[in-house]
């Protein structure tokens, strides 16, 4: 095989035992790697309606055959996993990790069972070892990773290779919105993932390798990534990237009036000024840094000097930004650095932890918790008590124990559901779907929740006449929405799949990822088949979570966005008319009108 | 003569150059592990500090200096360029035979160069005797 290293790392965590397996060269096709291939191991290995934290839940870190090949953007690993959310939890991550998982020699490491004490996973070539965690537990993840390295490697030069995924205390405390941390600043954040790792007692996975990736066609290779970087390196986007992370597009979504504020009461923040990223770059930023062969470099280290938010942190990505910023009405780019760092430090989701916290805020503000409740004030653009909840939310503290559980669970545990703003569990992201109507269908459909990712609608409703990579749609209209949803969907499944990261869209598309993938793997993928394993991908997430016992009543959306209309902005007045797209895109995926997939569609992608 | 500029301040630490070095001399395998660049990551001092393969040397030195960059210390090995037995970097894995620079690739630039989007890694004609001065 070429691209892929055809092999799996199977670690059983109860018994401290492994085995090296085989990948089956059709199953990789068929799945591609990545998230497609993690959740056909998921879905044929466990019952998908037992607890997150029950040991015979698996969790299934994948590459893809263009992970660490060098080709553009080719970071990511995907972490897939029964999610504490009760549906399928997936969580992909940038930096250096997943190509060192390659150049260990693995396609996929699968985790089951449960260590009897705290252990970390030290893994190099074939060697694996169980190493003790005791003096780990309660670390931060920076901490961690720092003192693996030093156990590992007495000299700085030798630490160089090691490359570490960890949890912080969030996730040993069982904290919902837990993240996986990697190479201290990239996160595999989405669904609880993190806390599914604490249940392991699993602190972290330290890897290095040393053997190669196989190509295919080298000389191809060499001159397509050549050609596409010469493309990729000075388009306006990538120059947006690098110079401001992926937040520099954050003004856009605003001007629109679909920047979610203050728990999406509004979408436009009228202090959207204060934190646009060229501040964070000419305030604080030290130096870019990249993940795995990226030429954006969206990624970044500042340092804010003095000031009660004074520290370290990594450049925020968009949501980051976003969620810290106008979702909590906060308008102090410092306090959304420390936020930030907290969540990297102590191993959360900065989504689902702000958009939580920001419903506290609301809860705040109409009297349904209190200075009782909550231990101080929580109104909207504390950026104080903001950043104090964070912390207390990782350790469980007081009222962060509420915050910890999510804010599903948040909203209902004080008689307000209808202020939990997510879907199937998961907190909404960024963009308000009032606005724009296609990231609205995308958000009620996508298997792990409300999640932009899964289908980035806006390449082609807002940023469609910048982009220039597929038509530019009306935000505004639901006409063409369901079909541009399902494509976007199943394309996002093949930049997971393979391996590259998703902000690489606004430079580059599944054509770009197909000239790279063929002399990569000489596997002889075609557009057509591509598109079949992103359609795979998203019907095996679908069965999943139906055997969980999620049904098509869990594709919507909250009712503030169908129902109470857009105050203020260029939507004023709209709503998400899901009910608009929702038949007909069901219709698309050859779903029946429950949003069951039909046996034709099962038999179709050899699903049944 | 034209030589490879490093400029650390401009690496972001993709490590695109250690992909398609071991590409250009292996042919068809990637692997940081044989490359003859490496980039040392500086996670402290968020640095990323790109190091050509220099010289085989057969015994590890006694030299004690340590390098200053961008106001940072840097002990003696972590940025010496050799392939030294005191260090696992520069020799490939399997054979231990050592790996050199030897400014690969097609011309105008050599492979890392040409992978380089961010300007960190240029090819440019040294004066000689400038150099000496500012040596
Ligand atoms: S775009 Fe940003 S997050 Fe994505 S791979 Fe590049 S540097 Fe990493
Ligand atoms: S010039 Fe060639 S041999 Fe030297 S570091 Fe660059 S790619 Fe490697
Ligand atoms: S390709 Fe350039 S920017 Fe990237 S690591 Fe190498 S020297 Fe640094």
């Amino acid at each position: 095989m070429y691209g892929w290293m055809g092999k799996i790392l199977r670690i059983d965590l109860t018994e401290h035992s492994y085995e090296i397996e085989d990948l089956d060269e059709d199953l990789a096709k068929e799945y591609m790697g990545g998230r497609g291939l993690a959740t056909k191991i998921l879905y044929d290995e466990i019952d998908p309606e037992i607890d997150a934290f029950d040991p015979d839940n698996k969790m299934i870190f994948a590459t893809g055959p263009l992970t660490g090949t060098g080709a553009i953007g080719s970071s990511r690993f995907v972490v897939v996993t029964k999610s504490p959310l009760g549906n399928i939890g997936n969580g992909n991550a940038g930096g250096a990790f997943g190509p060192e998982i390659k150049f260990a020699g693995y396609d996929v490491i699968i985790l089951e069972g449960k260590s009897p004490d705290p252990i970390y996973l030290w893994i190099e070539d074939d060697k694996i070892e169980f190493k003790p965690a005791e003096d780990l537990w309660g670390k931060t993840a920076h901490e961690t990773e720092d003192q693996i390295k030093s156990q590992l490697a007495k000299e700085s030069w030798k630490k160089r290779g090691v490359h570490v995924a960890c949890i912080g205390p969030a996730g040993e405390n069982l904290v919902k919105v837990a993240a996986i941390i990697v190479d201290k600043h990239n996160a595999a954040a989405r669904g609880g993932i993190g806390a599914v790792m604490g249940s392991k007692n699993l602190k972290a996975i330290a890897i290095r390798g040393h053997k190669s990736i196989p190509i295919a066609d080298p000389k191809a290779f060499k001159e397509v990534v050549s050609t596409l970087l010469d493309k990729v390196k000075d388009t306006p986007f990538t120059k947006n990237f690098f110079a401001n992370g992926s937040s520099g597009i954050l003004h856009i979504y605003n001007e629109v009036g679909m920047l979610a504020t203050r728990n999406f009461q509004t979408g436009v923040f009228e202090k959207a000024e204060d934190i646009d990223a060229h501040l964070i770059t000419e305030k604080h930023l030290v130096r870019n840094r990249a993940c795995f062969s990226c030429p954006m470099a969206c990624g970044g280290m500042t340092h804010v000097k003095d000031g009660p938010f004074a520290g370290r942190a990594e450049r925020p990505d968009f949501e980051t930004t976003w969620v810290f910023g106008a979702d909590s009405g906060c308008n102090s780019i410092e306090a959304i650095l420390k936020a930030n760092n907290l969540c990297n430090d102590l191993g959360m989701d900065t989504i689902s932890l702000g958009s939580t916290i920001a419903a506290a805020m609301e809860m705040f503000e109409k009297g349904y918790i209190t200075e009782k409740d909550v231990g101080f004030s929580l109104k909207f653009g504390d950026a104080e008590a903001m950043v104090k909840l964070v912390e207390m939310t990782a350790y469980r503290k007081g009222f962060g124990d509420d915050v910890a559980e999510g804010g599903y669970h948040l909203t209902n545990k004080y008689g307000h559901p209808e202020l939990f703003i997510g879907v199937k569990k998961l907190e909404n992201p960024a963009y308000d779907p009032r606005a724009c109507q296609g990231i609205g269908l995308n958000l009620a459909t996508a298997a792990r929740g409300a999640c932009h990712n899964k289908g980035y609608t806006m390449i082609s409703e807002i940023l469609g006449d910048a982009v220039k990579i597929i038509p530019k749609t009306d935000p505004f209209a639901t006409e063409g929405k369901a079909q541009l949803t399902k494509d976007l969907q199943d394309d996002s499944c093949i930049f997971d799949n393979a391996g590259i990261c998703l902000f690489l869209l606004v430079n580059l598309w599944t054509k770009e990822i197909l000239e790279q993938l063929e002399p990569a793997t000489g596997a002889g993928y075609t557009m057509e088949s591509m598109k079949l394993v992103g359609e795979r991908t998203w019907n095996i997430e679908r069965l999943f979570n139906q055997k969980a016992g999620l049904t098509g009543k869990d594709d919507t959306l909250p009712k503030r966005l169908l129902e109470e209309p857009m105050p203020e902005g260029p939507a004023k007045g709209r709503v998400c008319k899901l009910d608009e797209m929702l038949p007909e895109y069901y219709k698309l995926r050859g779903w029946d009108e429950n949003g069951v997939p039909t046996e034709e569609k099962l038999n179709e992608l050899g699903l049944d | 003569m034209k030589e490879i500029r490093i400029d650390f301040e401009k690496c972001t630490g993709c490590r695109h150059c250690e992909t398609v070095c071991s590409l250009q001399h292996f042919e068809d395998k990637i692997n940081p592990a044989l490359s003859r660049i490496r980039i040392y990551v500086d996670m402290e001092n968020d640095m990323h500090i790109p190091i050509l393969a220099g010289p085989y040397t057969d015994a590890k030195c006694t030299s004690r200096y340590a390098t200053v960059i961008g106001g940072k210390e840097y002990g003696k090995c972590i940025l010496c360029r050799a392939a030294c037995p005191e260090r696992d970097i520069f020799f490939e894995p399997g054979t231990e035979v050592p790996l050199k620079c030897d400014l690969c690739g097609e011309p105008p630039d050599p492979a890392c160069v040409k992978w380089c989007t961010s300007g960190a890694l240029t090819f440019e004609e040294v004066d000689e005797e400038k150099e000496e001065e500012t040596a």
